[in-house]
């Protein structure tokens, strides 16, 4: 594989650094133009295709019931005995609401807010009153006390607009746009600041979450970014003593990121959650094969004492594992490109190029810069060092070995452990979550939440598909059945319907006897109730409820919490409901709401992950099987990683973290980055073994300059992305952390296990055969197991087959390959010559 | 009949003063067209439809018949009586109204259904007709006494006046401009323009004709400019001075509907 061309393009390098450097500052210079052009997306919708049939109900829902997206600001006072209802603060919030009218991009007629608000009550005896709940500034407390009374007796308003308790108010605030709340929420803030006070102030809602999100990923990206390129920096500095050495690895991962994201955003890609992680994800890798170079160089120069002589040393023992590592990597991100989840696929596209690039300019650009450099500088350079192994790594070295059986049993029970932790993974996320718990989004979410009846709304709605089903009294009852049943449950915070408007009037209409807060007996008595209703200043509000001719119903549903799981036990307990009482009329329901988005996109996205995962498993399973010309092998190399997968992910179950979007596209990252530090081991090795013939010597060497090469790998990356921990957003404290996690456990799992098999089986590892791979009983098992396997996971993943008859199909497909390779394995080719 | 022909008499004269450059003020412009849009003869019944449309061009419609009486001769005093015939759902609900000058009107609701007779009240007469994008004030008529008026512009065939409340707090516009003909007086358009000064709803006249001599609108809307929604009413049968007798308009009529009058 390493063959001429790739030794030319080396050589070339070597000679022409000039070309090279212009070559790259010119891919730089066009990628950096691009920039201005840059789109920002930070819509988790559209973790959906446009036309994905969720994403199209929604808004079909919202168009139909006039929906739109809400900025929720919750206003509490604590301190006053009657809470926000006393004359000063009603009359902030009535100027505050006055103030929200005035903004932008909001939908005015829409608000949601006690002046906003159209109220239907009893007068004198026989009379009733439409009038705005709050129709200007009041002076009294009995206004004031008058308004939390009336606001109470509407099902409408509390738990949505007042809090029960009556501390709280809040002021829902519809937008044209989700995209524009960040923007909206600043000038909210800029209004309520005039209205200091005992009043408190709360913004919230997801809309505002998710914009809020992008604009401090942005940020964040301005910080960490640098941070982590700053600590590799200095832990580099520290491992080679050159600052201009070192300044290559770094002009590489730098120009590897400039030229990958100028691509995404020159050929049009918005720059979304998940690309804006692109340059924390190439980082480390375009690092990792520069760090392999650099401390083979520093290990081999006062060998050679010739750099170019010295670099094509390193090539020649570090192409192929290189080649393999950054191609393995590759197929682990592109894998996503399969992925369901439009962002993800471009994420895993342009970190599989990212990649590529660094590998290439790994080949090019590290031999350009080595050659420039004055030989003079590198009279001292890696003196201190020797290729062999000592202290620490040497320690290491002896005990895998030595205690290899201690090692494996550990290995084993390890993956026990984590298979149990594994078990426990809560699949499970919520943008506001995205923030850390002092965040003042995730403190307003607490705060309104502990009020009210949840500012998470989902929309379930229904179709009868027949005028006038929903003012039917059995529908209506039926409906009110389902409400209550959820309420009781608990685990919805509050829920609305068309049910909720008609008792409310017509308990009005009959004198306010709470003996008629129900449903009339008759579908005209609902017909009439309603259109008295629409005499009140806000009869379209009726339509965010029903549709004029009545033959859908949408049920607004309160979440206290935004999670998958909360989202997800509401419409198993909704299914339960219309499974186990028989509708009075058949209808069809379907969800829709940004809460319910959020769980369909997830779900999908882990599904989609732990197949992609695998099917990236499978793509690597055969290279290395391709590289290594045995299964066994392979599946030796690829041991480390599997164990390091399950270690993170069990590690994830047992600390009860939550698995969400950032960890799942981390399982990509840890398929690339753990298979690196295998193949550089096995291939070395192997290497080392043509030449000493010796497995113990082997090993003790390979403790040496290839275990120091995976021992720096591991800890600059580790180190280098630890600062993300101090980030104020969750999922980049969640990569901080799994890059260490990732590179402490694969690095430690590696240099330990490896030695300890290769101990146990040495012959299988090192003795090369003369003879095809199917000639070896223990190949032909293995081969056919990873085969069927292979196949097995194509018709789970993609045809859809059930575990059953996946099974079946694959233990057939591995007999039948076995009984073939058996048949072949009698041929010519197999006598020993 | 004496008072009818005087009118006419005084609507000839003033015609005259119009044409021959006799420009009206403000206020004269607003009163003449108050008359014309809501006091016109003794009294009279028309059939009315209404058609909403919402920005989706959903339709609902509302079919109603209206018995109107003018209690004085000042243009102040009025009884309305709303009889509904569609939807179906809502056939049979009678709606009453006796309109004051300087103090709340009187209304009342009849729910068939329910068999029950509520008398409403309302903060304000701002809120909507029976669901439509007509307000309950634009059918009543607004009081011309609550705005100040102001003309802003005159041409060949209309004068456009500005009226801005009084009394600001209770309305949700800040001021309205209305298009008022300048022969026939009919108040052709009126603008309404929010707290920001942004035009947010409009009223049109589209056919008017004249029935028995009184200059009568048969079409017009009424068009949300904040909603996209719009409500074409049509105004049919009409028909002046029937002679509709005062106890027609009184409770005990809610709920046994006086079919004579209503035809």
């Amino acid at each position: 594989m390493y063959n001429r061309f790739f030794k030319k393009l080396i050589r070339f390098s070597l000679d022409r650094p000039w070309m090279i450097i212009g070559l790259l500052l010119l891919a730089v210079v066009g990628a950096v133009f691009q920039y201005p052009k840059m789109k920002v997306d930070t819509d988790p919708e559209n973790m959906l295709r446009e036309d994905e049939f969720v994403r199209v109900f929604h808004h079909q829902v919202k168009k139909e019931f006039g929906l739109y997206d809400f900025v929720v600001l919750g206003v509490v006072n604590e301190e006053d005995p009657n809470g926000v209802f006393n004359v000063e603060t009603l009359n902030k919030i009535y100027h505050i609401t006055e103030g929200i009218k005035k903004i932008d991009g909001v939908i005015t007629r829409e608000i949601i807010a006690p002046s906003t608000k159209d109220n239907i009550r009893q007068g004198q005896i026989g009379e009733v009153i439409f009038e705005w709940l709050m129709a200007g500034p009041i002076k009294t407390k009995e206004e004031a006390l008058r308004i939390r009374d009336e606001a109470m007796d509407n099902p409408l308003f509390y738990g949505t607009m007042v809090s029960e308790d009556g501390k709280a108010i809040c002021i829902y605030v519809p937008i044209k746009a989700k995209n524009i709340s960040y923007k909206v929420s600043q000038q909210i803030k800029k209004i309520i600041s005039k209205y200091p006070g005992k009043e408190k102030y709360y913004i919230t809602g997801l809309p505002v979450a998710e914009d809020t999100f992008g604009v401090e990923m942005f940020k964040q990206m301005a910080i960490s970014a640098p941070l982590a390129a700053i600590i590799i920096f200095t832990l580099m500095f520290i491992f080679f003593r050159s600052f201009q050495l070192i300044l290559s690895p770094m002009i590489m991962a730098i120009a590897t990121v400039l030229i990958t994201m100028g691509l995404l955003i020159g050929l049009g890609y918005p720059v979304h959650i998940m690309s804006s992680m692109i340059p924390i994800f190439l980082m480390p890798i375009a690092v990792l094969n520069s760090v392999h170079i650099l401390s083979e160089f520093f290990d081999k120069y006062q060998k050679i004492k010739d750099k170019k002589e010295t670099v094509l040393a390193v090539m020649d023992e570090l192409f192929v594992p290189m080649l393999y590592a950054s191609f393995t990597t590759i197929v682990g991100f592109f894998s996503l490109s399969f992925s369901p989840i439009p962002p993800v696929q471009v994420f895993g596209v342009f970190v599989a190029i990212g990649v590529f690039i660094s590998w290439l300019l790994s080949l090019t650009f590290i031999p350009a810069y080595i050659s420039l450099m004055p030989d003079s500088r590198l009279t001292n350079f890696g003196s201190r060092e020797t290729e062999e192994a000592k202290g620490f790594l040497k320690w290491v070295g002896m005990l895998s070995f030595q205690q290899k059986y201690v090692v494996i049993l550990a290995a084993v029970g390890l993956t026990i452990v984590s298979i149990l932790g594994i078990m426990r993974i809560k699949v499970n996320d919520n943008p506001v979550k995205w923030f850390t718990k002092k965040h003042e989004i995730r403190i307003a979410d607490e705060v309104l939440n502990r009020h009210f009846g949840g500012t998470y709304i989902a929309y379930l709605v229904l179709d009868a598909g027949k005028k006038d089903a929903f003012i039917e009294p059995d529908m209506l009852n039926y409906i009110s059945g389902l409400q209550e049943f959820l309420q009781k449950k608990g685990i919805v915070g509050k829920s609305s319907s068309l049910a909720d408007v008609v008792k409310k009037i017509y308990y009005d209409l009959l004198g306010g006897d709470k003996r008629y807060f129900r449903i009339p007996s008759s579908k005209q008595g609902v017909a009439q109730c309603l259109i008295s209703f629409e005499n009140s200043h806000k009869p379209d509000d009726l339509w965010h409820f029903t549709n004029p001719d009545y033959t859908k119903l949408n049920v607004w549903i309160q979440l206290k919490r935004g999670d998958n799981q909360d989202m997800s036990r509401v419409i198993k307990a909704v299914d339960e409901y219309f499974k186990a009482h028989k509708p009075p009329m058949n209808f069809t329901y379907n969800w829709a709401g940004l809460t319910y988005i959020n769980m369909v996109w997830q779900d999908k996205m882990v599904i989609g992950m732990l197949k992609n995962f695998l099917g990236s498993y499978v793509i690597v399973l055969f290279m290395m099987i391709y590289l290594f010309r045995s299964s066994i092998r392979a599946w030796i190399s690829m041991l480390p990683l599997t164990i390091t997968i399950l270690f993170i992910y069990g590690l994830l179950g047992w600390t009860g973290k939550e698995y969400n979007m950032p960890v799942a596209v981390l399982s990509a990252l840890t398929l690339g980055l753990s298979i690196d530090f295998a193949i550089h081991f096995m291939q070395r090795a192997r290497a080392m073994y043509g030449r000493l013939g010796n497995w113990q010597e082997v090993l003790i060497g390979m403790f040496g300059s290839p275990a120091r090469a995976i021992g720096r790998n591991a800890l600059v990356i580790a180190i280098g992305f630890l600062p993300l921990l101090a980030a104020p957003l969750v999922p980049y404290k969640t990569v901080g952390f799994f890059m260490f996690a990732i590179m402490a456990a694969s690095s430690v799992i590696t240099l330990l296990l490896l030695p300890a098999i290769i101990a146990v089986f040495p012959s299988m590892v090192f003795e090369d055969r003369e003879t095809p791979i199917f000639c070896s009983l223990a190949e032909r098992l293995l081969l056919a197991f990873s085969i069927a396997f292979a196949v097995g996971y194509l018709l789970m993943g993609y045809l859809h087959f059930g575990l059953q008859r996946t099974v079946f199909v694959s233990i057939l497909i591995a007999v039948g390959v076995f009984l073939f390779e058996q048949i072949i394995s009698f041929g010519r080719w197999c006598r020993e010559a | 009949m004496k008072r009818w022909f005087l009118f006419l008499v005084a609507f000839g004269i003033f015609s005259l003063f119009a044409i021959k450059g006799f420009s009206l003020t403000a206020d004269e412009v607003m009163k003449k067209a108050y008359h014309v849009q809501n006091y016109l003869a003794d009294d009279e019944r028309v059939h009315v439809e209404m058609k909403i449309i919402d920005s989706q061009g959903r339709t609902r419609n509302r079919v109603i018949t209206m018995l109107r009486k003018d209690m004085d001769n000042e243009d102040k005093e009025q009884k309305y009586f709303v009889y509904f015939m569609e939807p179906p759902d809502v056939e049979g609900m009678t709606y009453m109204v006796w309109k004051h000058i300087g103090r709340d009107d009187d209304r009342w609701l009849y729910l068939p259904a329910l068999d029950l007779v509520r008398r409403i009240a309302a903060s304000d007469k701002r809120s909507s007709f029976v669901g439509s994008d007509f307000v309950y004030e634009d059918i009543s008529g607004r009081n011309i006494d609550e705005d100040v008026h102001e003309l802003v512009d005159e041409t060949d065939t209309q004068y456009i006046v500005k009226c801005t409340p009084k009394k600001p707090d209770l309305v949700e516009f800040s001021y309205f401009k209305v298009y008022v003909d300048k022969k026939t007086f009919i108040p052709m358009k009126k603008e309404y323009f929010d707290k920001n000064g942004k035009l947010y709803r409009k009223l049109e006249v589209l056919e008017s004709k004249e029935i028995q001599g009184f200059p009568t609108i048969t079409k017009g809307q009424a068009v949300n400019l904040e909603t996209g929604g719009r409500t074409e009413i049509t105004f049919s049968n009409v028909e002046y001075n029937i002679g509709i007798p005062d106890d027609v308009f009184t409770e005990r009529y809610l709920r046994r509907p006086p079919r004579k009058w209503l035809k």
